[in-house]
């Protein structure tokens, strides 16, 4: 790839990115400080303190217990005490609180009495993740706080014996445990996805508008010349070398720097992002030749890199995607990048079980070869016309 | 009569710009089926499970059969081993182990209390909360009948039996997206985002141009003209260009997606004032600045995930650190995404986002200044 390039074109290439404060700016401060944005919308790792509100018809030392129970949960914070139910789903509705506990009336008095009442919980739905962390912390301490009183149940009236009283109050304990993200840090999984797929837009975006920087300075036959793959290559290279050194920083930081947990091998990943940069220069720099106007190839290019995250499947699960989504996963060299990251920093897996994604991006030298035919046709159409 | 033909101009100007067409249009269709198809299963259903059944008694069976029964959980294979089962999981890409204790049965039958592990892959939330939520379910329904069994057996009626295996019952109600369905939870949000960047780009699309084509000597129509005029005109086309396409989202494509669309259409209008105004005043700003047409479009698709995470429907606002969240407060689509979220498909009442409406009232207010001034800037400039 370097022997193609002359040190006296890649020096210009330099020049002219350091003229243009715009495209300067893209290769420079402007990733590492969207990647930083992105990393502190996360950086609690862990939602703590979801408002919920309580609807407490007992008003018995049982649903103080309960509500005192319920604000003691870390994910969990009591916000606001409500008089009726219909108050509560509104607020609810309102978007005030996430979670509404309702505590029936009598509660004290009928679970005294053997009657078993029942706790109504609402959740917001709408915020599935969120709602999906108020639902199981509900839960969780729901069911340490009745364990506690059947225990207590249980060695009053059956068998003496604490392990056996809590062992009939819990027959069968559950032990959940999260595989490869111990923490269960959704958080610092979603941002380690996220970064990647902003450097696929900011490397696709880059690759665009430095060829059409060119259009502008001096016509694309011109520039193209005699020599268009050698054009091509002195362009672009310069571009590669940044990314990649955007992409090892970003990989260095999270997982050296941060120390956030990672079992595979760092090399290896640092290969693939190098795969992956020219992947994406080979996407941006076809969408280019394919309209060679700048605002249309970038509306283009921006139609194709804005959603890859949603794609990637790391929100929603790819096995379960349906097969044009599938389709056009495949076309976003981050997708395959993404697999082979998580492959090696949670699960640590042989590089071999990665082979299927190395070749995918591979593949993607199909779009540089079209964009260079294009390449040749824009440099030899208008002179015939001539 | 100078209006009119402000007017002629005006429209000229954007229905002859292609890109900005194509960002506008184009753009606006093409993501309303795009963004929607990853998700078009809308709940990830029978992940594939590997089990560890180190009891192997009759009960370990009948647990392995209900957890492969719910809807969530596809067992699909058997290990010997927990080592032997990760293996296989990574291999084979599987979603989660469920491993089954040595003496399950005997120890229950003790009364001994054994331990059920679930391990689910936790990288994939979503996949690792649906594998749970099958096997804790079949586990759950498994440890009721035990408990159920023994109180019948220590001589309680059925009925009480089956009431009185926990002191105090709880009932979950998921409102609002009850299946928890990923297009009803990404879709809403994401098309409000759609709407407020596709109009700031061909805002900043045609200031870029009408920047591109001073520089290079090209009188202008607009030069000379009154700022507040152009101001006018400008924001009543893409205006109208706007409810248009948002009637189209809100309408039709929401339904296409059986979204729910709880807001009346009075409503809707009344929130999609202020927010459409503060964000053409946003976008016209900001094309005042823009040297050429193309840093729109890239300014705004880099600012896209910083909003979509920021505005609070993925990732709790008390959890984003305040700097932050106090910046990202100056962008149209964060309150608008809140308040069209809880007006549509949470059933709020007006009143209820009336702080949201002020907010982007605000907004509009602060950027129709801004835009004022920088166009009375602009159309004083000497070529």
């Amino acid at each position: 790839m370097s022997s193609t390039t002359s040190p006296t074109k890649q020096f210009s290439e330099w020049q002219h990115l350091i003229g243009d404060p715009w495209l300067l700016s893209l290769v420079s401060w402007l990733p590492p400080l969207c990647f930083l944005i992105i990393y502190l919308i996360f950086s609690q790792g862990l939602a703590r303190d979801l408002s919920i509100g309580i609807v407490d018809l007992d008003q018995s030392r049982l649903s103080r217990a309960m509500t005192r129970y319920y604000d003691a949960s870390p994910t969990l914070a009591v916000k606001e005490s409500y008089p009726s139910l219909q108050e509560g789903i509104a607020a609810l509705r309102g978007g005030a609180i996430y979670g509404l506990i309702l505590f029936p009336k009598d509660m004290e008095k009928d679970m005294i009495r053997g009657r078993v009442p029942e706790v109504e919980a609402f959740y917001n739905n709408q915020f599935l993740l969120i709602g999906k962390l108020v639902k199981s912390s509900v839960l969780g301490v729901h069911t340490t706080f009745v364990a506690q009183i059947d225990t207590v149940k249980n060695l009053s009236t059956k068998s003496p014996v604490v392990g056996q009283a809590m062992a009939a109050a819990v027959p069968i304990s559950s032990q959940m445990k999260p595989l490869f993200n111990q923490n269960n840090n959704y958080a610092q999984f979603l941002a380690s996805a996220i970064i990647p797929a902003l450097w696929q837009i900011f490397i696709v975006m880059t690759t665009v508008l430095c060829i059409a920087a060119e259009l502008r300075r001096e016509g694309l036959a011109s520039w193209l010349g005699l020599r268009p793959v050698r054009a091509l290559f002195s362009k672009l290279v310069p571009y590669t070398l940044l990314f990649w050194l955007h992409g090892i920083s970003y990989l260095l930081t999270m997982f050296i720097y941060l120390g956030w947990p990672m079992h595979g091998n760092l090399g290896y990943l640092i290969f693939c992002q190098l795969l992956t940069v020219c992947a994406c220069q080979s996407v941006g720099a076809l969408l280019f030749f394919l309209s060679k106007d700048p605002a249309r190839s970038l509306g283009i290019a921006a139609a194709y890199a804005a959603p890859g995250l949603a794609f990637m499947g790391v929100t929603f699960p790819a096995t379960d995607m349906t097969l044009p989504a599938r389709m056009w996963r495949n076309l976003l060299p981050v997708s395959h990048y993404i697999d082979v990251q998580i492959a090696q920093v949670n699960y640590g897996a042989p590089l071999s079980l990665s082979q299927p994604q190395l070749q995918n991006l591979a593949l993607f030298i199909l779009p540089a070869l079209i964009t260079l035919l294009l390449a040749y046709k824009t440099v030899h159409t208008p002179r015939r016309v001539t | 009569m100078k209006l009119r033909e402000l007017v002629r101009y005006e429209l000229r100007a954007v229905f002859t710009n292609h890109a900005l067409l194509l960002t506008v249009f184009g753009g606006v269709l093409f993501y309303s089926f795009l963004y929607p198809l990853p998700y078009a299963k809308q709940l990830p259903r029978e992940q594939t499970v590997v089990v560890v059944d180190l009891d192997g008694s009759g009960l370990s069976r009948h647990l392995i059969r209900m957890v492969d029964a719910t809807p969530q959980v596809d067992i699909i294979s058997q290990a010997y081993s927990l080592a032997q089962a990760k293996e296989e999981m990574i291999q084979n890409k599987l979603a989660g182990i469920l491993v089954i204790p040595n003496h399950f049965y005997r120890d229950l039958l003790q009364g001994k209390s054994p331990t059920l592990s679930y391990a689910g892959d936790a990288s994939y939330f979503l996949v690792y909360g649906t594998v749970l939520e099958g096997m804790v379910m079949a586990g759950k329904t498994l440890a009721a009948e035990v408990t159920v069994t023994r109180l019948l057996m220590s001589g309680q009626a059925m009925e009480l039996a089956k009431q009185q295996y926990n002191a105090i019952g709880i009932g979950l109600h998921a409102l609002f997206n009850e299946a928890g369905a990923y297009v009803n939870y990404v879709i809403p949000a994401v098309f409000v985002l759609i709407l407020h960047q596709t109009l700031i780009m061909g805002t900043g699309i045609l200031g870029g141009t009408d920047n591109e084509q001073l520089k290079s000597g090209t009188k202008l129509y607009w030069q000379n003209r009154s700022a507040s005029t152009l101001l006018l005109v400008r924001t009543a086309i893409f205006f109208t260009i706007y409810v248009v396409l948002s009637l189209y989202y809100f309408g039709p494509a929401f339904q296409f997606y059986d979204i729910p669309r709880l807001a009346t259409i009075g409503n809707l209008l009344l929130l999609m004032i202020p927010f459409l105004l503060s964000t053409i005043f946003l976008g016209i700003s900001l094309g005042t600045v823009f040297p050429r047409r193309e840093i729109a479009t890239l300014i705004v698709l880099l600012s896209s995930m910083p909003i979509v995470f920021g505005s609070g429907f993925v990732w709790p606002e008390s959890a984003i650190p305040l700097p932050i969240l106090n910046v990202l407060q100056l962008i149209p689509a964060i309150p608008a995404i809140k308040a069209f979220v809880l007006l549509n498909q949470n059933g709020a009442e007006l009143s209820q986002i009336i702080p949201l409406v002020t907010h982007l009232s605000l907004l509009a207010l602060f950027y129709g200044l801004a835009a004022y001034m920088l166009l009375r800037w602009k159309v004083r400039q000497k070529i």
